[in-house]
């Protein structure tokens, strides 16, 4: 299927060390075409002691900086700026990967010098962007030079064309389905139990959504239990649970893929309430593959995902009392849990790695068409002639 | 004096932004170039996929008839008339597609893969090369690289009527 073997670079915006969506994408995205035989080397800023995997190549030491509701590990400035260039000079690649190139980041720098077939795949969904607004002459002249947009979802599409006026094609997030799709179920997690999965400190991942709508939940169901999996430190929301319900709450903190597979078997309920900020889901969409029933607040990502809520159900978003009303209807409704739940796990076949990197590869074929080699642009080579003498010839 | 030197350094801005208009009208154009062939390679496929198609046990004799006028169109047409002809394909395939969904054996269906997969890659072709045409009309607009006929004698782009459906 993947016929010309290929030297892909693929140019990762955010730190290495710090687990993400985006991060993700490109561990998995890179190990899968390595797996195919292609030559894949991943720039990445990555602070000075972390381990990396061997293709992945450090750009420096990430700087932190607020953006769109979380803290964003990047990277920039003129030294990173010579690191991607000789990257680029050495690597010898027939196409170059960025993704995220929308943000100051070292995607930015390599869009800009390089020249050559290149795909950019833009993640983030987000309206009104006054940063982008704001630095979008720029911007545009480097974004033009990508062969292939891709977006990941349709909201991402959208954000792409309010923005920059450029149209994207929409390929989804992969995830390793096969991974998900026989988790044996723990009595201990099973019952009349509701998952949630996350970094539940950051806001935007909505788990006071789904405090707030406890106290009805425990109402109609007094032995609701849920569980909270994920990284972060629980003292703190604990501490706005209303006492008598503390004892319903179990944080189980940062679990492992095996472990995340029974989960999402186990769990009568997934709950996604995230309230904004989210771009395509891609725990939701490991959650239907697992054969979880899942609810998830109606965000344009997740409305996307769900087929409007076709493969899972849907309520309004940061609205807990509707919350509420859709879990206690599936906590009763067994066979409604059940049919949401097969229907999601056929669907998350689609977001499989095997069918996602088919797709991806094709965009690269198409962008390859001109046939030559990613290189270091002229004018950006000039630039750095007329300032700094060592790199003459 | 103070003014010479202000001026020297505007006009010498005013040129490098000119070249750099110019380089990006450049790229722009190249990779018109290079989305439309890639958009012709596929569909001079989709048409050679077509007349298998017509020869196969797929087709009754009349649509087979209809597809195979279809597709040597499509392959032989001239640049004026390509849209009529990739439509009228479109439009055959379409027909025999509708109501041979349920007829098909197992060689017969890879033949229909193919085709389903070639469509899938034609219409992010088209998207793509609708995205260039568009960029470079957009910045072709610019009163500066009209002013300063920054596109030479390149023709200005334009995306084929058929992009819009022809599938």
């Amino acid at each position: 299927m993947l016929s010309k073997l290929l030297k892909i670079g693929i140019v990762c915006p955010y730190s290495w060390d710090t687990p993400g969506g985006v991060g993700n994408h490109i561990r998995d995205l890179a190990e899968y075409l390595i797996a195919q035989g292609h030559d894949v080397s991943v720039l990445a800023p990555a602070s000075e002691d972390a381990t990396l995997p061997s293709y992945v190549v450090s750009a420096g030491k990430p700087i932190s900086i607020p953006y769109n509701g979380a803290v964003a590990r990047i990277l920039f400035g003129p030294v990173a700026y010579a690191r991607v260039r000789s990257w680029i000079a050495e690597g010898e690649f027939d196409l170059l990967h960025l993704h995220e190139p929308a943000i100051p980041s070292i995607s930015l720098l390599a869009c800009w010098a390089a020249e050559g077939p290149m795909v950019g795949t833009f993640h983030a969904a987000a309206k009104h962007q006054k940063i982008i607004f704001a630095i979008g002459p720029i911007l545009e002249p480097a974004i033009e030079k990508l062969s292939a947009r891709i977006a990941v979802s349709e909201a991402a599409r959208l954000t792409l064309t309010d923005h920059l006026d450029t149209d994207a094609v929409i390929i989804p997030n992969g995830i390793y389905a096969s991974r998900y799709m026989h988790g044996t179920p723990q009595s201990k997690w099973q019952g009349n139990t509701i998952g949630f999965m996350g970094r539940f400190e950051e806001s935007r991942k909505g788990l006071n959504v789904l405090i707030d709508a406890l106290p009805v939940i425990s109402r109609f169901a007094p032995d609701v239990k849920v569980f909270v999996a994920g990284p972060g430190d629980p003292d703190e929301v604990i501490k706005e649970i209303d006492p008598q319900l503390r004892s319903r709450f179990e944080f189980l903190g940062k679990i492992t893929e095996s472990d995340k597979a029974d989960f999402m078997s186990s769990v009568a309920i997934y709950v996604a309430p995230n309230t904004g900020g989210e771009s395509f889901g891609i725990i939701v969409a490991e959650a239907l593959a697992g054969g979880a029933c899942v609810v998830a607040s109606d965000i344009p990502a997740f409305d996307d995902l769900l087929g409007h809520g076709q493969y899972g159900a849907l309520f309004e978003s940061e609205n807990s009392t509707e919350l509420a009303k859709v879990i206690i209807d599936l906590l009763r409704n067994e066979e409604k849990r059940n049919e949401l739940a097969r229907n999601g796990k056929t669907h998350a076949q689609l977001f499989d790695w095997s069918v996602v990197a088919e797709q991806i590869y094709s965009v690269y074929e198409m962008s390859m068409v001109g046939g030559t080699k990613v290189r270091v642009s002229q004018d950006s080579r000039s630039w750095s002639r007329f300032l700094s003498k060592e790199e003459k010839p | 004096m103070r003014y010479w030197v202000l001026a020297t350094f505007l006009t010498i801005f005013f040129i490098w932004y000119l070249t750099f208009l110019a380089r990006r009208l450049d790229r722009l154009h190249q990779r018109v170039d290079n989305t439309w062939a890639n958009l012709d390679v596929l569909l001079q496929k989709r048409a050679a996929v077509a007349l298998e198609i017509a020869h196969s046990d797929i087709a009754d004799p009349a649509s087979s008839m209809l597809l195979t006028g279809a597709a040597y169109q499509a392959r032989d047409a001239a640049i004026q008339n390509r849209s009529n002809a990739e439509s009228g394909l479109s439009g055959a395939l379409g027909l025999l597609l509708e109501d041979s969904r349920h007829l098909t054996t197992a060689a017969d269906s890879q033949l229909l893969t193919e085709l389903s997969a070639l469509t899938d890659k034609i219409r992010v072709a088209i998207a793509l090369h609708t995205d260039a045409v568009n960029r470079s009309q957009m910045l072709r607009n610019k009163f500066v690289v009209k002013t300063f006929r920054l596109a030479g004698s390149a023709p200005l782009p334009v995306t084929y009527e058929f992009e819009a459906d022809v599938l």
